[in-house]
């Protein structure tokens, strides 16, 4: 490379629109700090479910009306869907192309909103109602 | 004369880097599929903790049908696999935050770090289900 050329780049490949669309850090450090929270919380999430292993409808209920149970399972469940959507985003960039790949990008992000909702909602109806 | 307007030529081939046919499959290379296939696992199985939380905020007979299947031997085994790849993932993102302080990325240590993943997640899957079903 000469010392006048400031990119790795090809001209060629700059006009294709090949390469770095330089947006891969973001999601590589959202990854990580998501990844870090994920660690206490998965064994929160992990302690919760061992405590509602032998519980019915009642029991379940009054264990998820406390508190620090709802926090920790609405903290595992948006941290936790916030990661995945990044992860199977960068899948998805990877093994997927043309239309599909659109499709599938737009259906990441609606199942990963539709299922914090839905996880949300139910927490707070079983805590607040 | 072909005019300039006419579709340009095809594109020649572009060189590719070397891909997954020219290399022996080494057991980081496993352990990287792994991670991405537990990962897509763990996907879908949010779909599982959320009718478990939809059912618990709904009535009593709602629930009933969440209890049926996670007693059934299907539910629990989608419950292992599930968790399993929780732990697995995990310890494999610990892996990655060890690799990436520049540590571990030597001739034994990685392929020492790709095993203990392994091991680690099988061992500590079966501890929890032995807690689970022990503990009353």
């Amino acid at each position: 490379m000469s010392p006048s050329q400031k990119s790795f780049r090809s001209p060629m490949g700059r006009v294709r629109f090949l390469g770095s669309a330089r947006l891969g850090t973001d999601d590589m450090w959202r990854l990580h700090v998501t990844a870090a929270f994920m660690i206490p919380l998965t064994f929160g999430f992990v302690w919760l479910v061992l405590s509602l292993l032998h519980k019915d409808y009642n029991g379940v209920r009054a264990e998820l009306g406390q508190p620090i149970p709802a926090i920790v399972l609405l903290l595992f469940v948006l941290t936790g869907l916030y990661h995945m959507q990044i992860g199977l985003r960068a899948i998805i960039l990877d093994y997927i192309h043309g239309h599909t790949k659109e499709w599938l990008l737009i259906a990441n992000a609606f199942f990963a909103v539709a299922v914090a909702t839905a996880c949300i909602y139910s927490v707070l109806r079983i805590g607040f109602v | 004369m072909a005019s300039t307007e006419t579709a340009p030529k095809p594109m020649r081939p572009r060189p590719l880097s070397p891909h997954l046919q020219v290399y022996r499959l080494t057991l980081t290379m496993v352990m990287s599929g792994l991670h991405r296939i537990t990962g897509l696992c763990l996907f879908i199985g949010t779909l599982l903790l959320a009718w478990f939380l939809i059912a618990a905020a709904s009535d009593a007979s709602t629930f009933s049908y969440f209890s049926w299947f996670i007693e059934s031997f299907i539910g629990r085994l989608a419950l292992f696999g599930f968790t399993w790849a929780l732990f697995h993932h995990l310890l494999g993102g610990v892996r990655h935050f060890i690799w990436d302080a520049g540590k571990g990325l030597g001739d034994p240590e990685r392929d020492q770090l790709a095993l203990a993943t392994i091991v680690g997640s099988i061992a500590i899957n079966v501890i929890v289900w032995i807690i689970g079903y022990a503990v009353r």
